[in-house]
C-alpha cells in the first residue's frame, strides 16, 4: 500500500506560487499512482501467462518427442513370458505289457508361407487353392501381398499333400517338422491312454500335452528327456484288452446296456491287466466332451474307474469275510434269513422267499439280504466300518490316472445300524467297478492287501498288509466258486478254469429318491482258478435288460455272469492259464473226438 | 462495468460482429474436426456409418451453437456464469442420486429427449464461475486466505461429485482448469506450493491406503496405476491399451502406412478406436508426420487462445479465455499422455477428433465464449 499522503503540501504550495491549480496535481497523482498499478498487475499477469504458456509448450514438447521416439521404435508384440527352453518334441511311446504299441509319434509336416521369400505370389495361391479344396486363391494372394512375413497355412499336411506343395515350386513356402500322436489300436484302449493336445507351437516343431488319461499322469515323465526316449510300460495286454473289449462289447448290445466295464486284475500285483469302458472313442480323434446330458454317458467317461454306483450283493462277501475274521460265524453257522426283516422303519426283503434260515455258506450262494443284514448287525459298525476302509472302499483308488484319483466313493452320511445292514448288502455305499475289484483280489488272494496299478510290475512285489486271514480267504473262495456251481451265477462255469464269483443287481437311483425298479446295475465280480485265484475280473453292465424269457429279466446272473463267463472262456487262455481238466473227462474227449 | 461505459462505442454489433471474429481459432476448429471425421471414416472401415454420419451432424449442430454463443455479448455470460454453475452443480448432484448408469459409470443424466454428462458441462461453467469471481473480486484482495479458501470450494465440491462417478480423468480437468483461472488471476504462488505439496501427500496417501480397509480408489483404478507404471504386468488385459497403442504408432514409423491401411485399428486389435484412442490409428495410418501435423494444429489452437487472451483488457474475458484454453489443451495433454503411454488411462477423449457428442458440444461452446470475449473486447477509443 502507498502511504504517501494525497496531497504534498510542498508540491501544491510550489503550483500556487507558479499560479497553476493544484487540484490539477491531485489528479495527476491518482492518475500515475493508478498506472503504476495497473503496470504491476499487468506486469504480474504476463509474467503468469508466459509461466503458463512455457509449460503449455513443454508438454507438447513432450508429447511430441514421445511420439517421435515411438514412431521410430520397431514395433514389437508384447511377450508374457519368455519360452525359456525350445519346445519339447519327442514324446516317449506307451507300450503294452508285451511291447505292443499303445501310442507313438508319427511325424508331419506344418505348412507356412514367407511371403518375402515368394517368387510368384498368384501361382501359389493357385496351386494352393487346386490342393486344399478349402483354401481360396484370392485371399490367399490377398494375405500373400500384405505386409505379412510370415503366415500359417495348414497344422498337419499328408505326404501325398506335402509333395503336391513341393511340387508348386514355390521357396516361400516351408514346411515345419511336426510331431503327432498316434494310438495304431484306435479305441481299445481309449479311456486310458486318454489323448493329447498340442501345446505350444513353434516353426521347427509343436508341444504334444497329455489332456487325459496315463497321457495326462505320466506326462511330465512322457515329456522328461532325461529318459533318453525310455517308453511308457503299462500293465495292460493289449490282446487281453482287445478279446475283452469285443465280448464286452457284444454282451452290450445283446441286452441293450446303456454302458458297460469291465475290470481283469492280477490278483496278487493289482496290475490292471485290462480295462474296458463303453462307449468309448477314438483316442486319434477325441471329442469334445459333452456339455449336455449325463456325463457318466459320454464316451470319454471312464466308466470303469469312474463310475461310482451301489453295486449290490457283491459286497456281501466283505460282510461274509467280516463274520469270519471275528469269529461271528463259520461257513457253516445257521443265520437267521426269515423275512421280511423290518429295521427302523426300513424293510429288507430278499428276491424271493429263501426260508427260515441259511448257512453263511448258502446265504452268498442264494444271495440272501436278510441274512448278510443280521449278520452286519452282529458285527457292529465299527468293525465294518474299519474293514471296508481297510480294503480301500472308502477312499478314491490311487491309481496313475487322474479320473480314478476323482472317483471317490459315496458314503452314508451317518454310518448308523441301518446303514451298516444295507451296505452288507452293498446298497448305501457307491464305489466303482475297479474299487470292486482290488477289495476282492485283496480278500481272496490269500489275504493281502493289493493296490491296482497301471504299470507293468516286473519285480514281484511285497504282499501288502494283511486284511483277513489265510484261511478266511480260502473259505470265500469255496464260497465263491459254490456261488457258480449252484448259486446265482450259474452260467458263470467255465470248464477247466474254475470261476468262482458273486452276483450283484442293484435297481438304480433315482435323481430324485427312491429307486427305479426297472433299471439295475448288474455285476459279476469273479475269480479264476478259484482254487488259487490268479486273475480278479469285474464286469458291470449299465441298464442291461434280457428278453429271451418271458419277462425281461436284469439280474447279473441273466446278464453280467454270462458275459464275464465269455471274456474268462477267451482271455484265461491268452493268459498263460492251462485248463484243469479231469483226466477221465480228458479221455472221453479225446476218444469222441477221434 | 465501468470500461463499457466508456468503449461501448468501439465494441461491434449486429452481423458485423462476424468480421470481428476470431476467424484462425475458427479454421483451425474446422481442419482439426475435419482430420476426425477423416480418421472416424477409416476406424469404420471407409464408410460414414456409423461414426462419421453423427459426428457430422453434431459438429454442425455445435458449429451453429458455438457463433450464437458467440453473438451473445460477454458480460451476459458474466452476469449468468454463477447461475450456470449453480445449474451444473444441481444436475451433477443429481446424477450422483439418480443417473444412469453406463460402463461401469454413474455419468448421464436423462432429460427425456436428450441425456446429458453434467460433468461435462461442469468444466466449462466451473471456469465461467471462477472467471466472474475474480472480475468481482478486488484485485489487492485476490491472496487472502478466505477469498481464496471459496474459489478452492467451488473446485472441490464438483471434483468430489466427478470422482464419485468415478471419472478420475474429469476430476483432473476440473481441478486443473480451475487451478490454472486462480493462477492466472494472481493468486500467490504460495498457496499453488501448499495445494502442490498437499496434492503429493493426498497420493501418497491414496497410494497407501491400497489394501487396507479404508482404501480409497477403486481396485481398477489402481490396476490402471500399476498397469502404468508397467505395462508389462499384463499385456493382454488392463494393459492392453497402451501396448497396442504403442504397437500401432511403432508400427506407422515416419509416414504411415497410408490412408485406411492401418492393421492394428482396423483387424480390432485396438480396444475404443474411435474414441479416447483414435490417436493410434492416425499415428499408424499417417505416421509420425500425420501425428505431428495435428500436433502443430493444437499448439496453434493454444496458441491463438493464450494470444486472444493476452489482447483482452477486460478480466473476466482474459480469465475465461483462458481457463477455457486450459481445458482444451489438458484434454489433448491427457489423452495423448494416455494413449502414448505418459500417463494413466483415465478416460478422456481427444478433443474435436474423438467420437463423441457431449464432448464435441461443450468444447464448442468454450470456443463460443472464447469467440464472445474476443469479439467484446474493449478496444482503445
Amino acid at each position: 500500500m502507498i502511504r504517501t499522503p494525497l496531497r504534498p503540501l510542498a508540491s501544491i504550495l510550489s503550483a500556487r506560487d507558479k499560479g497553476e491549480n493544484p487540484d490539477l496535481i491531485e489528479a495527476a497523482n491518482i492518475r500515475q499512482r493508478m498506472e503504476a498499478r495497473r503496470d504491476r498487475d499487468r506486469q504480474r499477469a504476463e509474467i503468469r501467462l508466459l509461466v503458463l504458456a512455457l509449460s503449455f509448450l513443454a508438454a507438447f514438447a513432450v508429447v511430441g518427442l514421445r511420439m517421435g521416439i515411438m514412431s521410430a521404435s520397431r514395433p514389437q508384440e508384447p511377450k508374457t513370458e519368455r519360452v525359456a527352453r525350445d519346445i519339447l518334441a519327442q514324446r516317449a511311446d506307451i507300450l503294452d505289457r508285451n511291447g505292443a504299441v499303445l501310442a507313438t509319434n508319427l511325424v508331419t509336416n506344418a505348412l507356412y508361407a514367407q511371403p518375402p521369400m515368394m517368387v510368384d505370389k498368384p501361382a501359389a495361391a493357385r496351386g494352393l487353392a487346386a490342393i486344399f479344396p478349402d483354401m481360396n486363391a484370392d485371399r490367399l494372394l490377398a494375405e500373400f501381398q500384405s505386409s505379412r512375413k510370415f503366415i500359417w497355412l495348414r497344422r498337419k499336411l499328408s505326404p501325398e499333400q506335402q509333395q503336391k506343395v513341393y511340387d508348386i515350386g514355390e521357396p516361400g513356402l516351408l514346411f515345419g517338422p511336426r510331431e503327432m500322436r498316434l494310438y495304431p489300436n484306435g479305441r481299445l484302449a481309449a479311456q486310458i491312454l486318454g489323448g493329447t493336445s498340442f501345446g505350444r507351437q513353434g516353426v521347427k516343431s509343436a508341444e504334444i500335452i497329455g489332456i487325459a488319461g496315463v497321457e495326462h499322469s505320466f506326462d511330465r515323465f512322457l515329456r522328461d528327456p532325461a529318459n533318453g526316449g525310455a517308453p511308457l510300460r503299462l500293465s495292460i495286454d493289449l490282446t487281453v484288452q482287445a478279446v475283452t473289449r469285443r465280448v464286452l462289447a457284444g454282451g452290450r448290445k445283446l441286452l441293450r446296456a446303456k454302458g458297460a466295464a469291465a475290470v481283469l486284475m492280477d490278483a496278487h500285483t493289482g496290475e490292471v491287466v485290462s480295462m474296458v469302458s463303453l462307449p468309448d472313442f477314438d483316442p486319434n480323434k477325441r471329442p469334445a466332451p459333452r456339455a449336455k446330458g449325463d456325463p457318466t454317458d459320454d464316451p470319454l467317461f471312464n466308466l470303469a474307474a469312474q463310475g461310482v454306483f451301489e453295486l449290490g450283493s457283491v459286497f456281501k462277501v466283505f460282510n461274509a469275510a467280516l463274520a469270519l475274521e471275528r469269529g461271528v460265524a463259520t461257513p457253516q453257522t445257521m443265520i437267521d434269513t426269515k423275512g421280511p426283516l423290518k429295521w427302523a422303519g426300513f424293510t429288507i426283503k430278499d428276491f424271493h422267499n429263501l426260508g427260515p434260515r441259511l448257512s453263511l455258506t448258502d446265504v452268498i450262494v442264494e444271495s440272501s439280504n436278510i441274512g448278510s443284514a443280521n449278520l452286519a448287525r452282529k458285527i457292529g459298525v465299527a468293525p465294518q466300518q474299519a474293514f471296508l476302509k481297510k480294503l480301500g472302499l472308502l477312499k478314491a483308488v490311487p491309481l496313475q490316472l487322474a479320473e480314478a484319483r476323482q472317483a471317490r466313493p459315496i458314503l452314508p452320511k451317518r454310518w448308523s445300524d441301518l446303514s451298516a445292514m444295507t451296505i452288507a448288502y452293498g446298497h448305501g455305499l457307491a464305489v466303482s467297478p475297479l474299487h470292486l475289484a482290488a477289495a476282492y483280489a485283496s480278500v481272496l488272494n490269500g489275504g493281502t492287501r493289493v493296490t491296482p496299478t497301471l504299470l507293468k510290475v516286473t519285480t514281484p512285489p511285497k504282499p501288502g498288509p494283511r486284511v483277513v486271514s489265510e484261511k478266511t480267504s480260502q473259505a470265500l473262495r469255496k464260497m465263491l466258486r459254490e456261488v457258480v456251481l449252484r448259486g446265482t451265477a450259474s452260467m458263470g462255469d467255465v470248464p477247466g478254469y474254475d470261476v468262482g464269483g458273486k452276483t450283484g443287481t442293484a435297481n438304480k437311483p433315482k435323481p430324485g429318491g427312491g429307486y427305479y425298479q426297472d433299471r439295475t446295475v448288474s455285476t459279476f465280480a469273479s475269480i479264476f482258478p478259484a482254487r488259487d485265484p490268479k486273475y480278479v475280473l469285474v464286469v458291470t453292465l449299465d441298464e442291461p435288460v434280457e428278453t429271451s424269457g418271458p419277462k425281461p429279466r436284469r439280474t447279473a446272473g441273466w446278464t453280467a455272469v454270462p458275459v464275464a463267463a465269455e471274456i474268462i472262456r477267451r482271455v484265461a487262455p491268452l493268459l498263460g492259464l492251462r485248463p484243469a481238466i479231469d483226466p477221465a473227462g480228458t479221455m472221453e474227449y479225446t476218444l469222441s473226438k477221434y | 462495468m465501468s470500461y463499457l461505459v466508456h468503449n461501448y462505442k468501439a465494441v461491434p454489433s449486429g452481423w458485423r460482429k462476424i468480421l470481428y471474429l476470431n476467424w484462425p481459432l475458427i479454421l483451425l476448429i474446422v481442419a482439426v474436426s475435419m482430420i476426425g471425421f477423416l480418421m472416424l471414416y477409416s476406424v469404420a472401415g471407409g464408410s460414414i456409418h456409423p461414426w462419421v454420419a453423427p459426428q457430422v451432424k453434431r459438429f454442425g449442430v455445435g458449429f451453429v451453437v458455438m457463433l450464437m454463443v458467440a453473438f451473445v455479448p460477454i458480460w451476459f455470460w458474466r452476469n449468468i456464469a454463477g447461475l450456470a454453475y449453480f445449474i451444473s452443480l444441481v444436475l451433477l448432484i443429481g446424477v450422483a442420486l439418480f443417473g444412469q448408469v453406463g460402463m461401469g459409470a454413474q455419468r448421464w443424466i436423462d432429460l427425456g429427449p436428450i441425456r446429458i454428462q453434467p460433468s461435462e458441462l461442469m468444466k466449462i461453467a466451473l471456469v465461467m464461475a471462477l472467471a466472474a469471481y475474480y472480475d468481482w473480486l478486488d484485485i489487492s484482495k485476490v491472496s487472502r486466505p478466505l477469498w481464496v479458501f471459496l474459489p478452492v470450494l467451488m473446485i472441490l465440491v464438483p471434483m468430489a461429485l466427478v470422482l464419485k462417478q468415478p471419472d478420475l480423468g474429469t476430476a483432473l480437468l476440473l481441478a486443473l482448469g480451475g487451478g490454472a483461472v486462480m493462477f492466472m488471476a494472481g493468486v500467490s504462488w504460495i498457496y499453488f506450493a501448499v495445494a502442490l505439496a498437499a496434492g503429493g501427500g493426498l497420493v501418497a496417501t491414496v497410494m497407501l491406503s491400497r489394501g487396507t480397509s479404508w482404501q480409497l480408489l477403486k481396485d481398477y483404478q489402481f490396476k490402471r496405476i500399476d498397469i502404468f507404471l508397467n505395462p508389462a504386468l499384463d499385456p493382454l488385459g488392463a494393459g492392453y491399451h497402451i501396448t497396442q497403442s504403442k504397437i500401432a504408432l511403432g508400427s506407422g514409423g515416419w509416414a504411415g502406412r497410408g490412408y485406411m491401411q492401418g492393421t492394428q485399428s482396423r483387424l480390432n486389435f485396438l480396444p475404443e478406436k474411435q474414441t479416447d484412442f483414435i490417436f493410434t490409428t492416425l499415428a499408424e495410418e499417417l505416421g509420425f508426420v500425420g501425428g505431428a501435423s495435428l500436433l502443430l494444429l493444437y499448439i496453434l489452437i493454444v496458441a491463438f487462445i493464450l494470444m486472444s487472451a493476452y489482447n483482452n483488457r477486460d478480466r473476466f474475458g482474459a480469465l475465461l479465455t483462458l481457463g477455457i484454453g486450459m481445458t482444451f489443451f489438458l484434454f489433448f495433454a491427457v489423452n495423448m499422455a494416455m494413449v502414448m503411454g505418459l500417463a494413466p488411462v483415465v478416460g478422456v477423449p481427444l478433443p474435436l477428433v474423438s467420437y463423441g457428442g457431449t464432448a464435441m458440444l461443450v468444447l464448442l461452446i468454450g470456443f463460443g465464449l472464447v469467440q464472445s470475449a474476443h469479439i467484446h473486447r474493449p478496444r482503445r477509443t
